[in-house]
C-alpha cells in the first residue's frame, strides 16, 4: 500500500505556520472559542504508522488460546513473546519497548478505536486525523486545536514530510512541512529584503505589523536552517526522522506539536518478516529517542503518540498476511506519563466480522493529550470523550 | 469625510484589491485615468468572456488547471474576473483531493468564472447542481429517507447565511429538500425516485419544498445578503468592517436583486473602500503575491514551478485545506511562507530579466518601482533600493514587507 499525495490528504495543504496575533481578523467562524492557556506542557510527537499496523502480532495476548486458533501460521510462540505482564508481551523485534517499559517511559493503551470503522487507509486515516468520523472532514484536530489558542509564536507546528497531513489543516494556514532543515535558508541576496522587515517593525499601523511578523518568522526560519539532525543510535528512515525531530526539540523553538510517519504497515502478505523488521526499527529508534530527551533534560517536555489508521485483521489470511481490521494498540511516550497498560484488550472472542471490537475511543486519548500536554479544555475541540488517565 | 486615495495610488488600489495589481506592460495607461473611469472598466472586465480551453488539454494532473489559472490571472488585462472566481473559489470551496476527477474541478472553475458577476441566487442554484460540489458534500448519498445533512448544512453555515443564522431542524429539512440532486458521470441528474416529497418547514416557511425554492429561500434572508456582504468587504476592502458597513453593501445587493456586478461596483466607489487607511490593509495570500509579482515584473512566461512555490507558501488553487475554504491575515506569513516569499519574489526578477534579455518585449515596460509601489515607500524601503539595480532591486521590492501588502 502506499498513499500517495492525493489520497493520503484529503483537502490539507501547506505550509506556512499558524501564527495568531493579537487581534487577528480571521475570517468567519474561527475566532469564537479562543482559549488562553499558558505555555503548552509538553511538545506533542505524533508517529503515524502508515499502512495499519498489526495490533494483536504488536502486543501480544500470549496466553489466550484463541491467538493462536485466529493466527495459526502467524502466531508468535509463547517463549519468543516479550512478556511484561502475566497475560501480555510484546512482539520479539520490540526489544525498544520493552525497555521502554521497564524504564516506567511507556504506556500502551490497548483497543484505541472508533464506532462503525472504516477499513480503507485513506478514510480511517481522514477519521484519526479530524476526530469528527460522523462528518466530512473540516480541520484535523490538531488544527482546530492550534486555531483554539491564541499565540505570536511564528512557528507551532512540523510535519516531517512532503504533504501536510490532515491533522494539521487549519482556518489559519496549516503547520509547515519540512524534510529538511534547509527549505529554511533565507536565500543569499535577500539579506537586504529580510532587514527590512526589522525595520519596518518599528514603524507604525499594518506596515509595523507585517514587519514585526516577518521579523518573527524570519527569525525562527534562521535558526531551523542552522540546525543539524542530530546525533544518536539511530536507524534507517524513521532514524532519520527522529534525528531532526530532537533538534527542533532541542533548540527550544516552542513548537507544539511535530508530526512524523513510517510506512510499511500494510501487512497483507509474508508479514512474519517484514513486522518484525518494521518493529524493531520502531522500538529501538523510540528507545534511542526517549533517551537522548531524557538525556537533554525534555523528558517531561514532550510526549511521543505511536497510532496507526487502524489494526489488522484478527484472522490471518491465506497469504501469510493480515488484512485491514480496525481497532489496535496505540503508545505513548514520556517522563511523567503514567507507564503501564491502559484500557481492556478487546476480546478474541467476540468480534465483529474477523474485527476486534474497540475497547477506548481514540477521542479518550486526544483528550488527554489536550489536557494533560496542552492544557486546554478538549471539549470544544473533540466534543465530549473523559480523557484517559495518562498523565499524572 | 475620511482622506481619500488619490491619482495613481488610487489606481493602483483599486487594481490590487478588484485584480491582481497593475501590470508592467498597461500600468502607464492607467496611471493617468481618473477613478470614476478606472472603476468602469474594472466593472466591465467582470464581463470579460471565458478564455477556451487550450488544446491538447492534460486533464489527469491537477498541475495542469493549477498552473493555467495562475496563467490566466498573470495574463488577464485587469484581471477583475479571474479575481472574483478566485473569491468564489474559496468561498464554495471544493478540493481536487477528493473530487480527483480534474475536469470536474474546471467545470466548476468555468461555471464560477462566467456566473461570478451575476445573480447570486443563480450562482447558489449553480452550485448546487455542480457536479464537483455534488460529490465533495455527498448529494448522490442524500435520499429520501436517508437524508445526507453534509450540502444542506455546508450550504447555509458556510455558503448563504453563516453560523448562528438557522437551526439545527433547518438543515435536517433543507438536506430533504435536496434529495435527489446527484450526478451521472459528469452530468447533474435529479433522481426523482430518491427525492423525498413531504412537506419541510425551513425558516419557517412549511411546503413541499424543493431544491430550487430552497434556493431562492435562502437568498431571500436578510442574513444572507450581510453575509455575502461582509465576506466581500473583508476580501476586497480590509479585514474588519463595521456592522454599518455590511449592512449598506447588504442593502446595494438586496436591491440590485443581490446582483454581484452591482454590489462590487458600489463596494469599489465607496468613500470606506478608497479611505487613506485602507490603502495597504490587507495581507496578500500567497496567489495573490505571486500572480501580483509576475503582472508587476511583466512577466510573460509564468515558470513552471511558480505553482509548486505557492503550495510551500500554503495556498494552492482547486485545493483549500476545507470546505471552509481559507482565511485571510497576517497567518499568511509564517517562517516557511516569508522564506519562501524571498525565493519565489528572487526566482521571478531573475527569471524575468533573462527572459527580457534573450527576446525584448515589442512594448515598453513601466518601472516596477511604479507599478509595484507609485513612489508611496517609508525612507527605510527607499534608503534599502538606492544601492541597488535590476534584477537585484527588483526581488528586493517584491519579497520585502511593503510588497506583501495588499
Amino acid at each position: 500500500m502506499f498513499l500517495n499525495r492525493r489520497d493520503f490528504l484529503g483537502g490539507a495543504v501547506a505550509v506556512g505556520s499558524v501564527l495568531a496575533l493579537p487581534r487577528l481578523a480571521l475570517g468567519d467562524d474561527t475566532a469564537s472559542s479562543k482559549q488562553a492557556r499558558a505555555k503548552p506542557k509538553r511538545t506533542l510527537v505524533m508517529l503515524h504508522l502508515n499502512g495499519g499496523n498489526d495490533g494483536l502480532n504488536t502486543v501480544i495476548p500470549y496466553k489466550n488460546p484463541r491467538y493462536r486458533v485466529l493466527r495459526p501460521s502467524l502466531a508468535i510462540a509463547p517463549n519468543q513473546v516479550r512478556k511484561v505482564s502475566k497475560d501480555l508481551g510484546f512482539h520479539p523485534g520490540l526489544q525498544g519497548f520493552e525497555a521502554l517499559f521497564k524504564r516506567e517511559r511507556l504506556a500502551v493503551i490497548n483497543g484505541v478505536g472508533y464506532p462503525q470503522p472504516s477499513y480503507s487507509h485513506f478514510r480511517s486515516t481522514e477519521v484519526w486525523f479530524t476526530a469528527q468520523p460522523e462528518k466530512t472532514p473540516t480541520y484535523g484536530w490538531l488544527g482546530r486545536a492550534l486555531d483554539a489558542t491564541e499565540t505570536n509564536a511564528p512557528l507551532r507546528a512540523v510535519a516531517l514530510q512532503k504533504e501536510q497531513p490532515l491533522s494539521f489543516a487549519s482556518a489559519r494556514p496549516g503547520a509547515v512541512t519540512m524534510t529538511d532543515f534547509g527549505r529554511f535558508r533565507v536565500p543569499s541576496g535577500m539579506e537586504k529584503a529580510s532587514k527590512l522587515y526589522e525595520r519596518y517593525g518599528k514603524l507604525t499601523g499594518q506596515r509595523a505589523d507585517v514587519g514585526k511578523a516577518g521579523t518573527q518568522a524570519l527569525k525562527v526560519a534562521r535558526k531551523i536552517a542552522s540546525l543539524k539532525p542530530a546525533g544518536g543510535q539511530f536507524y534507517g528512515g524513521l532514524g532519520n526522522d527522529l534525528r531532526k525531530v530532537l533538534a527542533l526539540l532541542k533548540a527550544d523553538l516552542g513548537l507544539e506539536a511535530i508530526q512524523l510517519q513510517m510506512g510499511g504497515y500494510d501487512t497483507h502478505s509474508n508479514q512474519a518478516a517484514s513486522h518484525q523488521r518494521l518493529l524493531s526499527q520502531l522500538g529501538n529508534n523510540l528507545n534511542q529517542f526517549q533517551a537522548e530527551l531524557d538525556k537533554a533534560g525534555l523528558g517531561e517536555s514532550v510526549v511521543t503518540v505511536v497510532m496507526s489508521e487502524f489494526g489488522r485483521r484478527a484472522k490471518e489470511n491465506l497469504s501469510g498476511g493480515t488484512d485491514h481490521g480496525s481497532a489496535g494498540p496505540v503508545f505513548v511516550l514520556g517522563k511523567g506519563v503514567k507507564p503501564g497498560f491502559h484500557g481492556a484488550y478487546p476480546s478474541l472472542d467476540d468480534l465483529d466480522r474477523d474485527n476486534f471490537k474497540y475497547t477506548t475511543d481514540f477521542r479518550r486519548l486526544y483528550a488527554s493529550l489536550l489536557s494533560g500536554a496542552f492544557r486546554m479544555d478538549p471539549t470544544p475541540i473533540l466534543g465530549a470523550h473523559k480523557p484517559l488517565e495518562l498523565f499524572a | 469625510m475620511p482622506s481619500l486615495l488619490t491619482g495613481k495610488v488610487a489606481i493602483a488600489h483599486l487594481l490590487r484589491r478588484a485584480g491582481f495589481g497593475p501590470h508592467a506592460a498597461t500600468w502607464n495607461g492607467w496611471a493617468k485615468l481618473d477613478y470614476d473611469t478606472a472603476v468602469d472598466r474594472v466593472l466591465a472586465d467582470l464581463d470579460t468572456p471565458l478564455a477556451k480551453d487550450p488544446e491538447p488539454f492534460d486533464l489527469w494532473n491537477p498541475g495542469t488547471i493549477q498552473s493555467l489559472w495562475i496563467d490566466r490571472m498573470v495574463k488577464a488585462p485587469i484581471g477583475a474576473a479571474e479575481k472574483l472566481a478566485f473569491f468564489w473559489h474559496g468561498h464554495f470551496a471544493t478540493s481536487e483531493s477528493k473530487i480527483i476527477d480534474i475536469q470536474l474541478m474546471w467545470t466548476q472553475y468555468k461555471m464560477l468564472r462566467t456566473k461570478g458577476a451575476g445573480s447570486f441566487r443563480d450562482l447558489v442554484l449553480a452550485i448546487s447542481k455542480d457536479v464537483a460540489m455534488i460529490r465533495w458534500l455527498d448529494g448522490n448519498s442524500n435520499r429520501s429517507g436517508h437524508a445526507n445533512e453534509n450540502y444542506g448544512r455546508e450550504l447555509q453555515e458556510l455558503f448563504t447565511l453563516g453560523i448562528g443564522n438557522y437551526t439545527e431542524k433547518d438543515i435536517r429539512e433543507v438536506a430533504r429538500a435536496f434529495t435527489g440532486w446527484g450526478s451521472r458521470s459528469h452530468d447533474f441528474v435529479f433522481k426523482k425516485h430518491f427525492h423525498d416529497t413531504g412537506t419541510k418547514t425551513i425558516h419557517g416557511k412549511t411546503g413541499n419544498f424543493g431544491g430550487e425554492e430552497v434556493v431562492d429561500l435562502l437568498v431571500s434572508l436578510p442574513a444572507c445578503s450581510r453575509f455575502i456582504a461582509g465576506k466581500l468587504l473583508r476580501f476586497y476592502s480590509h479585514p474588519d468592517p463595521s456592522k454599518d458597513e455590511v449592512e449598506a453593501l447588504a442593502k446595494v445587493m438586496r436591491d440590485s436583486k443581490l446582483d454581484t456586478k452591482t454590489t462590487l461596483g458600489a463596494l469599489w466607489r465607496s468613500e470606506s473602500f478608497r479611505a487613506r487607511s485602507r490603502h495597504r490593509a490587507l495581507v496578500k495570500s500567497p496567489i495573490e503575491f505571486s500572480v501580483g509579482a509576475c503582472r508587476a515584473l511583466g512577466t510573460s512566461a509564468v515558470p513552471g514551478w511558480l505553482q509548486g512555490s505557492t503550495d510551500r507558501m500554503g495556498q494552492t488553487l482547486f485545493r483549500p485545506p476545507s470546505v471552509k475554504g481559507w482565511t485571510s491575515g497576517k497567518g499568511w506569513l509564517s517562517s516557511g511562507s516569508v522564506v519562501e516569499r524571498l525565493k519565489a519574489a528572487q526566482r521571478l526578477a531573475s527569471h524575468t530579466a533573462k527572459a527580457r534579455a534573450a527576446s525584448p518585449p515589442r512594448q515598453p515596460l513601466a518601472d516596477l518601482l511604479d507599478v509595484a509601489l507609485q513612489g508611496v515607500m517609508p525612507k527605510e524601503l527607499s534608503e534599502v533600493l538606492g544601492g541597488l539595480s535590476g534584477a537585484a532591486r527588483d526581488a528586493v521590492v517584491l519579497g520585502g514587507p511593503e510588497f506583501q501588502l495588499g
